[in-house]
């Protein structure tokens, strides 16, 4: 019997062993048949045995090396856990409340018993001026949209979001005594759940809380509502459930009303179930029902996030706000207060999260029926033109609700009570303006002097003076005291300076770096780094074969840290916590212990420099993108950088390919490299801006650059994709006659038909989006969700179960020499003389562990497109096309057997680049949150959180899984019988298995190179005006990237391995 | 057993291309007379001071004074070939040990057809009055070359400028003329030396060339352009760092570079390499 692959069998790559190795990997049991049955059935039974061992030893070296990949999964993880502590500012809690019967000033003790109900009656530190509130916060309100329109230039025109919500103007300009309106600026994070705390609690938010948007918990600060509560009042939340999370307890359970507040795809419930139920309680019937209502209205965020503001939907959002605050202006009785404000903005496509202006600056509204609100002065009786004028920051808000309420000061509150609110109606009771601004100030003293306490430092001097002038000032002003005297107007300005001051002091201190545990981290980060060097291009022999030593020695010292650790935390001899102890001495422990597993022989090492202009190439592209992170232009224009590094690839694999001796090599190498540059050029036409990248950047993601839907024009593209991208695919199959078996029904028509319900799901969500289609919108929810349902089982369910069983992509002909004329004469192999020979002809011989494994990256690719918009799924399928034809390149310029470095690292600048093709930016307002609704109606963990990282981190997803390619791509078959004589144990299998984890552990090396960069960066440049825009965000992009990718190539693409390896063994032997 | 896949015969399927090792040609040299030699040096400072002194102008304006500048770098360079570079199909020079069975290959494929006889005349030329004659066999192909420059290598540059990032959209007329100079500085002088050399072509887009005058400028101005794009994100504010001029100032700088420092007897004759062994890193990252 002989095999012989036919002419195209071994592709477009010449492949020398191809034709040798198939003759008995084909039946590596059959070579022999002259001996007799029985020995034959020995010879077989013996055979069977062998490959059996192989099979064992594949899998449980396999499972090694995935335990080897965790281990540096660990490592990341420990290493940015420790550099997060640090990093991320902390603020020490407090515990302590106010009470209405203590005053914050110094030697100042209880009041008689006895006067406390009537000091509740009038109102606890100060008189109370309102009763009852009303607070209805718009989420998202900037404050452009509040004011008319004012052109700053001729290319500035009023857009849709301009000129809807006029009512908070023309109240403020028409009766100032009844209105004022206000820039308000919020503190960043601009989350909705920060801001609610930094709302309430009065204090600044630190980072660390950014991420809880997700799930939200209880303050336990001293907060604005729980005063309100414990002084008896009744309260009434409606609106975004976030509340319910930070409050649980406080509202009144039968008129409060939750809704979910991340379906942002939803412009309307939240919106019609606060006014359904907000009005009811306004009639005069209902009014001894309540005392303050907290209404939160979404539609005007979700309005952002799901169109962007110059959209219709903002428009009518907003001129719907409009009517609702008008109605409740007619409601109102003389007693209730009605606040209005956002609690961030939202920038130009209508996300928010960060720091930019767009994002920061809200708007606050305050009316009263009463008309008690003043302008000190004449030239801020106009609401200002723009929120850079006269803002306010968003925490004043506490201690003027407080007071005006008759509360007391919460006991964090860091926050100026706004002089509009206490100034009398004509605007000049400086004497009321002083009094509350002392109250405030001597609050913010007490607490700083507890905050100082609870450190164990001392009090500010400079604050101490201004404190003590202020106080002369209060005192003389109080002799004098009928005449409103200059010196009351002298203290207020003091103590609103000692306020100030104080707030300044404050985000000096909560931008307090722990740099120890900083520097633990980027040590950590960097031994793992080193260690990864050795492990991925430092060692000759075969990685699977240190695997077990190197696990036992790394969990040996882990083990041993972790106790350490513990202990010393236990016994109190370092200041770190348990946890920090344990994490640090046991991450340190695994690598001391790993050390000695790894350089053990020094014969087996090598220097892991470079050999040639490829591997520099790759050391290249990683240390100079690494060293551009310290640079704020360099971060900013990543995206053009990346491709520019493509592109310089892509030229260097044409000049290489020029350099091949076969012309098959060098045309196809010059035609895929043409094809990878021209891609890389195409796919940079997709770009969403940040906003640093103004103006010298076009989003065309969406339809416009504020706009975050598509245009009708882009829901072309996912039929576009439907319709080339198999073919594309198919392409590189046929190119090495790979395009049989399963391959045509899975390319052909899984992948396609999978593909095609993608695009008619976005269909429907454009004429959600544009209301095209005369069905509701629940319908219209239900059949797309369903579709998505039934892409991700597609690619998920059905495609993963697939490609445990598929077999190989070939098909094996068995006929009769004679009609075949046009095989090569077949080899004869020793012992088959006998008969007429029978010919086995293999196609896709010469691809057999690459596209069998491919299948995987499919499957990816699919649940990764499906959750993109339409722009990004071009992009998607472009990144699909570049990789294939980045293996193809690889293959010709003889890169995938040499275990260069260069495939894992352009693999990981793919995924980088393509990271900002799909609607990205290093910014947390670019995450696109409402993907977790393309196949779910309500959040749903741990669900949804993945769909968002199937979004945000798709493209490096689908690079990682590709990574095992660059190996596999057109590699000979290799069985244990045809190695080397050289090396006649070797396992081929784990020889596989060895090149795979190299490549994987240089891509983790890629990323991990471009992580400690930016976590360095970051520390390094802590003090960096621009580290909350741009170093911090990078850098948590960057970490976060790694441990995805770390997670991904571990358990998928290095444990796909396992079943392309096994489904070739079943068909060609060990 | 990876790294000797490459050099083991193909399948059946691949031809493999005629001659292995090509006859490839040597390093071209400066021509010896002395007003060649010493313009040949003061030539790149000529085009480092015309660019220093166009600076300004150029940063004020870049498409008026790239336009207004093209014609004098064209003439430059004309003129440099013309007093410095053995032109296409002349003899290759004398000084370099060529063998003499690439010399009779390569001559079929000469273009020009008066190569031949000018191959035996060489030495005679100089004694002879008949400069007229002389001028014109390299003014002819000076004026080809530059035809095919600005056919031929000018589209190439564009295209090569928009796919490392050049916008698409705004800036055409920046890019076509960086382009335009890119390629008279760098292609003008390889037309002329090798004409359309197919063996000499191949090599210098596998960047395989040895290194001499023409090629190192060739190479300097590609590596200098591509060394030009790291300034223009940085946010130093300076007008200078728009789109072509950072470029351009890189491809000149490299011109003058490459071709000064690949005449030295250091450089002279290497080839970049690109598996191991290679040279330094600078030259393996070519582009």
């Amino acid at each position: 019997m002989v095999v012989t692959p036919s002419a195209g069998a071994t592709g477009t790559s010449p492949n020398p062993n191809g034709p040798k190795s198939g003759l008995s990997a084909a039946n590596p049991r059959s070579s022999d048949q002259s001996s007799d049955g029985q020995s034959k059935r020995k010879q077989a039974a013996l055979a069977e045995k062998k490959s059996r061992e192989l099979e064992n030893e594949f899998k449980a070296k396999h499972s090694g090396v995935m335990g080897v990949l965790a281990w540096i999964l660990l490592l990341h993880v420990a290493g940015i856990y420790l550099f997060t502590k640090g990093f991320l500012l902390t603020r020490m809690v407090l515990e302590d409340k106010s009470t209405c019967d203590v005053l914050p000033f110094e030697g100042i003790l209880a009041q008689p018993p006895t006067a406390l109900g009537s000091k509740q009656q009038k109102g606890c530190w100060h008189e109370k001026t309102f009763d009852k509130a009303v607070v209805i916060i718009i989420d998202a309100l900037r404050y452009d949209f509040t004011v008319p329109f004012a052109s700053k230039g001729e290319s500035d025109t009023v857009h849709l979001f301009h000129n809807n919500i006029p009512v908070l103007y023309e109240t403020a300009v028409e009766n100032p005594a009844n209105a004022f309106l206000l820039p308000f600026i919020a503190d960043p994070p601009t989350t909705t759940l920060n801001r609610l705390k930094g709302l309430t609690t009065g204090t600044l938010p630190t980072f660390l809380e950014a991420g809880s948007n997700f799930a939200g918990t209880a303050i336990d600060e001293d907060n604005l509502v729980a005063q309100l509560h414990s002084a008896g009042k009744n309260l009434v939340h409606l609106g975004d459930d976030t509340w319910q999370a930070l409050f649980p307890g406080y509202f009144d359970t039968n008129l409060t009303h939750a809704y979910d507040s991340f379906n942002v795809w939803d412009l309307h419930t939240v919106d019609n179930g606060v006014t359904e139920h907000l009005f009811p309680l306004l009639r005069p019937e209902n009014s001894k029902k309540w005392d303050v209502i907290f209404g939160h209205y979404l539609g005007v965020d979700h309005a952002g996030h799901r169109y962007g503001p110059n959209h219709a939907a903002m428009a009518s959002k907003l001129q719907e706000m409009d009517r609702v605050i008008r109605d409740i202006i007619n409601a109102l009785d003389d007693n209730t207060l009605l606040v209005v404000m956002g609690d961030h903005g939202m920038d130009i496509k209508g996300d928010h999260g960060g720091e930019s202006d767009d994002e920061v600056e809200a708007a606050l509204w305050m009316y009263s029926k009463r008309g008690i609100f003043g302008r000190t002065s004449k030239d801020t009786l106009l609401p200002p033109q723009s929120a850079r004028d006269r803002p306010v920051p968003q925490i004043d808000l506490v201690p003027t609700l407080s007071l005006l309420l008759g509360m007391p000061i919460p006991f964090n509150n860091l926050g100026s009570p706004i002089e509009e609110a206490f100034s009398g109606t004509r605007g000049n009771n400086w004497a009321n303006l002083a009094t509350v601004n002392r109250l405030t100030a001597a609050q913010v003293k007490r607490y700083q002097h507890q905050y100082a306490l609870a450190r164990g430092a001392g009090d500010d001097e400079e604050s101490a003076l201004l404190w003590t002038a202020a106080e002369e000032e209060w005192k003389s002003a109080s002799k004098g005291f009928s005449s409103k005297s200059t010196a009351a107007r002298a203290s207020n300005e003091l103590f609103r300076k000692y306020q100030r001051h104080t707030l300044d002091i404050c985000r000096g201190l909560w931008a307090q770096f722990d740099v120890p545990s900083m520097i633990q981290g980027v040590v950590i980060l960097l031994t793992s780094i080193v260690l990864l060097v050795i492990y991925a291009r430092g060692l000759k022999t075969d990685r699977t074969q240190l695997t077990s030593r190197l696990l036992q020695l790394a969990s040996v010292g882990a083990g041993v840290g972790a106790v350490a650790g513990l202990a010393f935390g236990l016994t109190g001899l370092t200041d770190m916590s348990m946890v920090d102890g344990a994490v640090l001495l046991s991450a340190a422990g695994s690598i001391l212990g790993a050390t000695p597993a790894l350089v053990k022989k020094p014969a087996n090492l090598t220097l892991p420099l470079p050999t040639g202009m490829w591997g520099w190439l790759a050391l290249f592209f990683t240390v100079s993108q690494s060293i551009g992170f310290a640079s704020n232009s360099y971060t900013i224009w990543e995206d053009e950088i990346l491709l520019f590094f493509l592109t310089t690839f892509g030229v260097c694999a044409g000049i290489s390919s020029m350099r091949q001796k076969q012309t098959t090599d060098r045309v196809l190498g010059v035609y895929h490299s043409i094809l990878f540059v021209i891609l890389g050029r195409i796919a940079s036409f997709s770009r969403l801006c940040r906003e640093e990248q103004m103006p010298f950047c076009r989003s065309t993601y969406y339809a416009s650059s504020a706009s975050s839907t598509s245009a009708p024009w882009q829901l072309a593209i996912p039929f576009l994709v439907t319709l080339f991208l198999p073919s594309v695919v198919r392409s590189f199959y046929a190119g090495s006659k790979s395009y049989e078996g399963t391959a045509s029904l899975w390319i052909g028509f899984a992948f396609r038909f999978g593909l095609f319900v993608t695009s008619l799901f976005w269909i429907l969500e454009g004429a959600d989006d544009g209301e095209w289609l005369p069905v509701s919108k629940e319908t219209l929810k239900f059949v797309r969700v369903f579709l998505a349902q039934f892409v991700l089982a597609l690619a998920f369910a059905a495609g993963t179960t697939a490609y445990f069983y598929a077999k190989p992509c070939v098909s094996i002909n068995v006929s009769k020499p004679t009609e075949d004329p046009n095989s090569p004469p077949a080899p004869i192999v020793a012992g088959q003389q006998q008969g007429p020979r029978t010919t086995v002809t293999i196609l896709g011989f010469g691809n057999v562990y690459g596209t069998h494994f491919c299948f995987l990256l499919l499957n990816f690719a699919l649940a990764i497109i499906l959750m993109q918009k339409p722009m990004g799924q071009g992009a998607i399928a472009l990144l699909l096309w570049q990789i294939l034809s980045l293996l193809e390149i690889l293959d010709t310029n003889s890169l995938t057997m040499t275990n260069s470095s260069i495939g894992p690292v352009i693999l990981g600048v793919l995924g980088s680049f393509y990271y900002f093709k799909t609607g990205h930016q290093a910014t947390l307002s670019s995450i696109q949150w409402e993907t977790a609704f393309i196949p779910l109606a309500t959040i749903q963990y741990p669900w949804s959180p993945i769909f968002v990282i199937l979004n945000t981190f798709g493209a490096q997803i689908l690079a990682a899984i590709a990574v095992p390619l660059t190996v596999l791509w057109k590699r000979p078959l290799q069985t244990h019988d045809r190695v080397p004589a050289s090396n006649p144990n070797k396992n081929p299998a784990t020889r596989i298995l060895s090149d795979v984890v190299q490549a994987a552990g240089t891509h983790i090396l890629y990323l991990a190179t471009i992580n400690l960069a930016t976590t360095m960066w970051a520390g390094h440049l802590r003090r960096h005006l621009m580290l909350y825009r741009i170093f911090s965000p990078r850098f948590m992009m960057g970490s976060v990237v790694l441990a995805v990718v770390d997670v991904v190539l571990m358990i998928v693409a290095v444990g796909g391995v396992r079943w392309s390896t096994l489904s070739v063994g079943e068909i060609f032997g060990w | 057993m990876a790294p000797d896949i490459s050099s083991a015969p193909g399948a059946s399927s691949s031809t493999p291309q005629a001659p292995d090792e090509k006859p490839s040609a040597p390093p071209v040299n400066i021509l010896p007379s002395l007003i060649a030699r010493i313009y040949s040096i003061a030539h790149p400072a000529l085009l480092l001071a015309l660019g220093a002194t166009r600076f300004e102008a150029l940063v004020a304006n870049p498409t008026k004074e790239l336009i207004s500048t093209l014609p004098w770098l064209t003439l430059l360079q004309i003129f440099y070939v013309i007093v410095c570079l053995p032109p296409t199909g002349s003899a290759p020079s004398l000084e370099t040990s060529a063998p003499a069975p690439a010399d009779v290959k390569s001559s079929p494929r000469s273009s020009g057809p008066s190569g031949a006889a000018r191959h035996g005349k060489h030495g005679k030329r100089k004694q002879h009055a008949n400069n007229w004659a002389c001028i014109w066999s390299r003014l002819l192909p000076a004026l080809l070359s530059l035809s095919l420059t600005f056919a031929l290598a000018t589209p190439v540059f564009t295209i090569l400028l928009v796919l490392f990032g050049a916008p698409l959209t705004t800036h055409n007329s920046e890019t076509v003329l960086c382009a335009a100079h890119m390629a008279v500085l760098s292609a003008t002088a390889l037309i002329y030396a090798h004409g359309l050399d197919r063996n000499v072509w191949n090599e210098v887009w596998g960047i395989a060339r040895p290194a001499d005058a023409v090629w190192g400028s060739a190479l300097g101005t590609c590596l200098g352009a591509w060394l030009g794009a790291v300034p223009i994100p940085l946010d130093w504010d300076r007008p200078w760092q728009a789109f072509p001029i950072t470029i351009l100032f890189g491809a000149y700088i490299g011109y003058a570079v490459g071709s000064l420092l690949s005449r030295t007897p250091l450089v002279y004759g290497k080839r970049v390499q690109f598996t191991s062994e290679g040279l330094s890193e600078t030259e393996k990252k070519t582009t």
